[in-house]
């Protein structure tokens, strides 16, 4: 495959001359893709990409055990480039801790640094809108009565298990102790049953919007099947159409719902 | 069927007193006689229970009063969260759950005869009160007592009525000591680390054992000096503390190498730790 | 032969019902076969496998072990009942039902756990024998086998290219369930299903035996740096049983839950004085393997892992106990 080819090159040649101390990226185990962490520059055969690689890899440079390694080079999908200019926004990543090995179904890209990467997303992901499945989807559950689209939820998140795969998967969520975490006060009920299932998936859709780039990870993550991204993806039309925002194309951006500004609407205050 | 393991017994606050800043104890009797009675028949020294508040949840303390008192039991806790602040919110009168006796004890019927070494520090003297208190009860079955007991400051010393009470004694020979900077003008005692007081106390560890309770730095430090003295790694004595929930060794959060500290412990010899996984301490 | 045609299922769990069992058998639930309780209407997939396990009936993700009603002057204390439903867990794979033995081993051991208890002795167990397996089992592996009837109360099996299925009770409570599988079933020609294929993969002694000299080892660096640190494995692992018990409150009342629980966790060990033993995710991985492979073995006399393979197949990045296996047998038979 072309973009193996060009992907392990690259690789090797930045952790061989010191560019990199880490390479971020997916290997193949059978059918499965798993993310690999390779650190010497032999070990990057192992590296591949085709679109079945669906872990947003974004979600390891806040995990305190890869954080003090840096720089790191990344293998990135646009998704992963989207989080990575969000994570870039919110002073997760410093500048030039990250090096960013850009592909799509298109091919490779090559080795980016962010403003190469913003560059490219602008260009080849801005136009598209979102799922179109999933919007309409979307319309039937709004179409519903308040009590059936609660009925609905209830029944989605009926399966949960509070397994926080979710959490685990998106690179958004990054906080050292989640709110599920505290206990003076305990904000959320962390038994897995109707109440503390609707906050929990309430509160991290909230917690997420304007930062979620639709990338999926969450809802491929979740062991029970719930349709995590009609929830995420809802909130991101919603974020879309009354701040006018899109995560993940510019890394300078403040974030929708963390910042204030005098134009803010006021008009729902009566 | 069984029994619920769960359902806890209820005892009341019936004295409290401040030992230490945040440090409490309070003294609690069951409120119904067959959970006393129940309780003292399978508690030994060492044992521990799970002490709550409905609300805010259980947390686990050692029973800090020896199994020769029946009419009470004692717990000696600082206030470092949700549970134990709802515990210290209690007053006298009031009550609150307990779950125990759990766990395994101090083979005191094994140190009948023996002369034994009592080193402590700070908040972990609690465990070893209810040994020494034990001890002291039987004070006839049992040879020399020595007891070492540091903290970082005069005022972090806990049981300060009782170590007087002790030093007063003719048979125990008791050594207190605050860390460099913790004294005050007033101070009698020794200034140092517990490990070189033990060192320059020198206990004699002829046909003795000695019981290390202390934070975890203290231990480490503690532990060679015993051996340097000729104590057998066998015939020391720590209580592990890990973070418990069911005390009954079913839901897994204190196994530490192969061992459940609830049911395999909290009581080991130094020989039986020196087989676990120290990174998983 | 009798053969119960795979067309009967949902007469035959209505029946059950009847009688007054809560029938669980495997159920498509929009796009995926999950193990709940069958309701009118519900469509039946025996031979498929579900996402989740039976522990869920038995040892569920919540439930209250303890309640206090608050009052003036501090609280009453409730003993809560068990409540056991008689239950019939219908086409349970001898992989899960293995793992039940497992759980059995720790909810007995030394304080028998009352709501376990009750539950499980109200429970019947029907295995099915596996049709098919995938890549991702491994059952041969850890000491079981596609056709193991090992703690199933009675066995299905099925014939006819998966049209019909013979019953076989093996337990009291298994001839118990005779009748009504019988008022399903009727005589017929029957050629058996093959039993899947499942190859072994690795030696698991010889995992047992590196976990017992490894806890130093480099490698659980390499193996953990992937985990996300989720519950995912855990909580769908049939034979994983950590638990949390938190107070959960209203104005009148407390309810002491029991929660499901991971050691995968990043504040599983986590000590009120801010110590974590195990504060890096290749620590707590590695917690993972050796309360599997060795501290449960030495316990119990048993791995905890029965080769269901929904670890490989669930976790968001693939960390398969069985590959894992496999690298550390490969190793081993290396050096």
């Amino acid at each position: 495959m072309e973009i193996a080819t060009k992907l392990r090159a690259d690789a090797a040649a930045l952790l061989g001359d010191g560019r990199v101390k880490l390479v971020i990226g997916y290997a193949a185990r059978g059918a499965r893709r798993v993310p690999v962490f390779i650190s010497e520059a032999p070990k990057v055969e192992v590296l591949m990409w085709d679109a079945t690689c669906r872990q947003n890899l974004a979600a390891y440079l806040s995990k305190p055990d890869l954080k003090t390694l840096r720089p790191v080079a990344i293998v990135a999908s646009p998704p992963v480039m989207r989080s990575l200019v969000v994570l870039a926004s919110e002073a997760q990543i410093e500048d030039g801790s990250v090096v960013i090995l850009g592909l799509d179904e298109s091919g490779y890209h090559g080795i980016l640094d962010l403003g190469k990467t913003v560059e490219l997303l602008n260009a080849v992901c801005k136009g598209q809108g979102l799922d179109r499945e999933i919007l309409g989807r979307l319309e039937q559950i709004r179409g519903m009565s308040p009590q059936e689209r609660a009925a609905f939820w209830a029944s989605e998140f009926a399966k949960c298990t509070r397994c926080y795969a979710c959490r685990a998967a998106c690179p958004a969520c990054y906080c050292a102790r989640c709110i599920v975490e505290k206990n003076v006060p305990q904000w959320i009920s962390t038994a897995a049953a109707a109440h503390g299932n609707f906050a929990w998936n309430i509160i991290r859709a909230f917690h997420v919007a304007g930062r979620c780039t639709s990338c999926g990870a969450c809802q491929a993550a979740c062991p029970q099947g719930i349709p995590l991204m009609l929830l995420n993806v809802g909130v991101t039309e919603s974020v879309e159409t009354e701040f006018g925002i899109r995560a993940g194309f510019d890394p300078d951006a403040k974030p929708a719902i963390g910042s204030y500004s005098l134009e803010d609407k006021e008009d729902f205050i009566r | 069927m069984n029994e619920n393991t769960y359902h806890p017994a209820v005892l009341r606050i019936v004295d409290a007193r401040d030992e230490a800043p945040e440090v409490r104890t309070f003294r609690l009797e069951f409120v119904e006689e067959a959970d006393r009675a129940r309780f003292f028949e399978k508690y030994r020294v060492g044992m521990f229970g799970l002490y709550g508040f409905p609300g805010a949840g259980e947390s686990t303390f050692c029973v800090a009063s020896p199994p020769t008192r029946e009419r009470y039991i004692e717990c000696t806790f600082r206030k470092v969260g949700r549970v134990t602040s709802a515990l210290q919110d209690r007053e006298i009168g009031q009550t609150i759950t307990f779950r125990g006796p759990y766990g395994n004890s101090f083979p005191i019927e094994e140190w009948k005869g023996k002369n034994i070494l009592f080193v402590a520090g700070g908040i972990a003297l609690p465990p070893m009160r209810s040994v020494i208190w034990n001890v002291l009860d039987r004070r006839g079955e049992f040879g020399n007592v020595t007891i070492v007991y540091g903290a970082r400051t005069v005022a972090d010393l806990v049981y300060k009525h009782e170590l007087a009470e002790w030093a007063a004694r003719g048979d125990v020979a008791l050594t207190t000591a605050v860390d460099p900077g913790g004294e005050t003008p007033e101070w009698k005692g020794r200034v140092g680390l517990v490990p070189p007081v033990v060192e320059a106390v020198a206990p004699s560890s002829d046909n003795g054992v000695a019981v290390v309770c202390g934070p975890p730095i203290m231990i480490k430090y503690s532990f060679p000096v015993l051996k340097k003295l000729g104590f057998a790694p066998t015939a020391i004595y720590t209580t592990l503390e890990n973070r418990m929930k069911c005390g009954v060794g079913h839901c897994a959060r204190c196994n530490v190498g192969g061992v459940y500290v609830c049911r395999d412990g909290p009581v080991f010899t130094l020989a039986h730790l020196e087989t676990l996984p120290q990174q998983d301490m | 032969m009798t053969l119960l045609k795979l067309s009967n299922l949902s007469d035959l769990a209505a029946a059950l019902q009847a009688q007054g069992y809560r029938v669980v058998a495997p159920i498509q639930d929009d796009a995926v076969v999950r193990l709940r309780s069958w309701r009118p209407g519900d469509t039946v997939r025996i031979a498929a496998l579900p996402v989740n396990s039976p522990k869920d009936f038995l040892f569920p993700r919540c439930e209250a072990i303890g309640r206090y009603v608050l009052d003036r002057d501090g609280f009453t204390s409730e003993d809560l009942p068990a409540r056991a439903e008689k239950t019939v867990l219908l086409g349970i794979r001898p992989c899960d039902v293995a793992a039940l033995a497992g759980l059995d081993s720790v909810f007995a051991w030394g304080y028998p756990d009352k709501f376990y208890g009750e539950r499980r002795a109200a429970t019947t167990i029907v295995s099915l024998v596996c049709p098919s397996a995938d890549d991702d089992c491994f059952c041969t592996s850890v000491g079981g086998a596609p056709d193991s009837t090992v703690g199933a109360d009675a066995m299905l099996r099925l014939c006819n290219g998966g049209t019909a299925m013979t019953f076989a009770s093996m337990t009291e409570k298994g001839k118990a369930l005779d009748a009504v599988f019988g008022q399903f079933s009727s005589p017929g020609e029957a050629a058996v299903d093959p039993v899947a294929e499942v190859p072994v993969l690795f030696n698991s002694e010889v995992v047992t035996d590196w976990c017992s000299k490894s806890f130093e080892s480099t490698v659980w660096r390499t193996l953990g740096l992937a985990c996300l640190g989720c519950g995912a494995c855990a909580f769908m692992c049939p034979a994983c049983h950590c638990f949390d018990i938190q107070d959960e409150s209203t104005d009148a009342q407390v309810d002491r839950l029991r929660n499901w629980d991971s050691c995968g966790f990043s504040q599983f060990t986590l000590h009120a004085s801010g110590h974590n033993p195990r504060p890096d995710q290749p620590a707590r991985w590695r917690q993972r393997m050796m309360h599997k492979f060795r501290y449960f073995k030495e316990r119990f006399g048993r791995v905890a892992c029965t080769g269901c393979g929904r670890c490989g197949r669930l976790c968001p990045t693939g960390m398969a106990i069985s590959d894992v296996c496999r690298e550390i047998a490969r190793a081993e038979e290396v050096r």
